[in-house]
């Protein structure tokens, strides 16, 4: 019973929520362009297929791309917080400094660095991602348990041993909750990318669509962008979830079955 | 490393140790404690018995005196020297078979020989049959089981505990410290046991340390002349009774 209710209650606020879109609609007589109805917006979904599949393929890209780039990235930064108690203290704080800085103020500077289209819109999405993984990360890596060091120090362990068979392992659980949360970022950075640096020359994907939907008015048609990208978005996570489950699922309290 | 039987295996001369130039941890420990002997380290909290034991393990320095085990330093000595800690301390993404070959395998011993010693220590400690489970999957008791045969897999000449039975019910700790006995009677080590326990120290020990706190020193040295083996037929003796009480009385008069 509990089995089916994971389908069966969402399904009914569902059709509750879409219930009362309708109502509101019958009720205030809004126009089309103010709130396409449901349906409408699947029909966009459709008769809008030939530009919204190309764009969100490329949109898809550009989110794997910079997700890339942020982890590998990320991690790269975060091993050089955690190599010294001095370099952690030294450079930390600009870390947080860069985070904070407002990324669409950046954006005309990473046009006139790397030119409109996929580069500026890596380098966004990277801004957008990078964070979660160096700060995950770095704790994970300085956490290490003391008592566990101590029996690799009695052993006589060589750096690379500490590090490959205690300390990378150790912050493996805490890298990859960075990644996931680097995951559900980079869709939305990769549309924040092409809505503010692509074009329709260099990178016509999802955001460059929204503006171009937006300047016609067509409300419909940016419903149905909404809907793709949140599809790509649940793509994103579940592709980095089942990684963060097929590493863990064996030893960590975070991937466990509850006991019966 | 074997020593003729007259030499002391470890010999503590004036230690002392003192955290960054401050407080002073450990004053004028003299101890000298023979091959095979099993030492049993009490006294209240903050007295420095924990830290006494990482001094002999290397992993903090002396500050004062001399410890000399074998003729070297504590970090010389190091591989013929297991430390088990409070806490099982095992690798959690490793099963029970692999937790037991780490040290093996940092001190690069083959592969061959790691699963065949993994394989006879796993059943000495009487862990063949979970071999194969990850360490959340044991009980508190189990997962330390785990930790004794790992720290035993490099045939340790010296072995220094710090209070591992210390998180388990009495049971399973009275339990352990029979199965600790039983595989002291084949392996023949020399024990530094750190406990808060003092019918687990009677148990145990050939010779009790008691130790005064704020500065560390020693307060008194108690001799435990009961045969091995000791079973749990030793802790029902009135002997036994007498010198848990000799014992807890010298804890109380250290510990105000």
């Amino acid at each position: 019973m509990k089995k089916h209710l994971i389908w069966i209650l969402p399904t009914i606020t569902g059709s509750v929520i879409i219930g009362l879109w309708y109502a509101i609609i019958v009720i205030g007589g809004q126009p089309d362009y103010v709130l396409p109805s449901p349906w409408q917006i699947l029909q966009a979904c459709v008769t809008e297929r030939h530009l919204l599949v190309p764009a969100a393929l490329r949109t898809g890209f550009a989110a794997i791309v910079g997700f890339v780039a942020a982890v590998g990235g990320g991690s790269l930064i975060a091993l050089l917080l955690a190599s010294s108690r001095w370099v952690k203290m030294s450079f930390y704080p600009w870390v947080l400094v860069m985070q904070m800085t407002p990324l669409i103020v950046l954006v005309p500077i990473f046009v006139l660095w790397f030119g409109e289209g996929l580069p500026s819109i890596t380098a966004i999405t990277f801004g957008i991602c990078f964070f979660p993984v160096v700060a995950n990360t770095t704790m994970g890596l300085v956490s290490t348990d003391k008592n566990l060091l101590d029996l690799f120090k009695m052993s006589n362990a060589s750096f690379t041993q500490e590090f490959f068979l205690l300390r990378a392992p150790y912050a493996l659980p805490y890298f990859l909750t960075g990644v996931k949360i680097a995951g559900t970022l980079a869709p939305i950075g990769a549309i924040t990318g092409d809505f503010l640096a692509g074009t329709a020359s260099t990178y016509a994907g999802l955001g460059y669509l929204v503006q171009n939907y937006r300047s016609q008015i067509m409300t419909a048609e940016l419903f149905a962008v909404a809907f793709v990208g949140c599809l790509i978005g649940f793509i994103f996570v579940a592709a980095v979830n089942f990684v963060h489950w097929y590493l863990l699922h064996n030893w960590h309290e975070s991937s466990l079955k509850a006991e019966h | 490393m074997d020593r003729p039987n007259n030499t002391p295996l470890v010999t503590l001369r004036n230690l002392h140790k003192q955290y960054g130039g401050g407080e002073t941890v450990l004053k004028d420990i003299n101890l000298a404690v023979n091959q095979g002997e099993f030492i049993g380290l009490i006294g209240p909290s903050g007295c420095g018995k924990s830290t006494l034991l990482k001094m002999i393990a290397g992993l903090t320095p002396v500050t004062g005196g001399i410890l000399d085990i074998a003729g070297k330093t504590p970090s010389d000595a190091r591989d013929r020297m297991s430390f088990i800690f409070q806490e099982a301390t095992l690798l959690p993404w490793l099963t029970v078979h692999k937790n037991i070959q780490t040290t093996m395998r940092l001190h690069r011993v083959d592969k061959q020989e790691c699963l065949r010693v993994a394989d006879k220590m796993a059943t000495l400690v009487g862990l063949e049959n979970v071999k194969g489970f990850y360490p959340r999957q044991l009980s508190g008791g189990m997962q330390m089981r785990v930790s004794i045969a790992r720290a035993l897999s490099i045939s340790p000449q010296i072995l220094l505990l710090d209070e591992p039975f210390g998180a388990l019910d009495e049971m399973t700790r009275d339990h352990l410290n029979e199965e600790l006995l039983r595989i002291r009677s084949i392996e023949a080590w020399t024990a530094f046991f750190v406990t808060h326990s003092v019918s687990e120290a009677v148990f145990l020990s050939t010779e009790i340390i008691v130790l005064t706190a704020n500065p560390g020193t020693i307060y008194k040295k108690i001799a435990v002349d009961f045969p091995y083996p000791r079973t749990a037929k030793t802790r029902e003796s009135p002997e036994f009774q007498r010198l848990v009480g000799e014992v807890s009385h010298h804890l109380r008069s250290v510990d105000r």
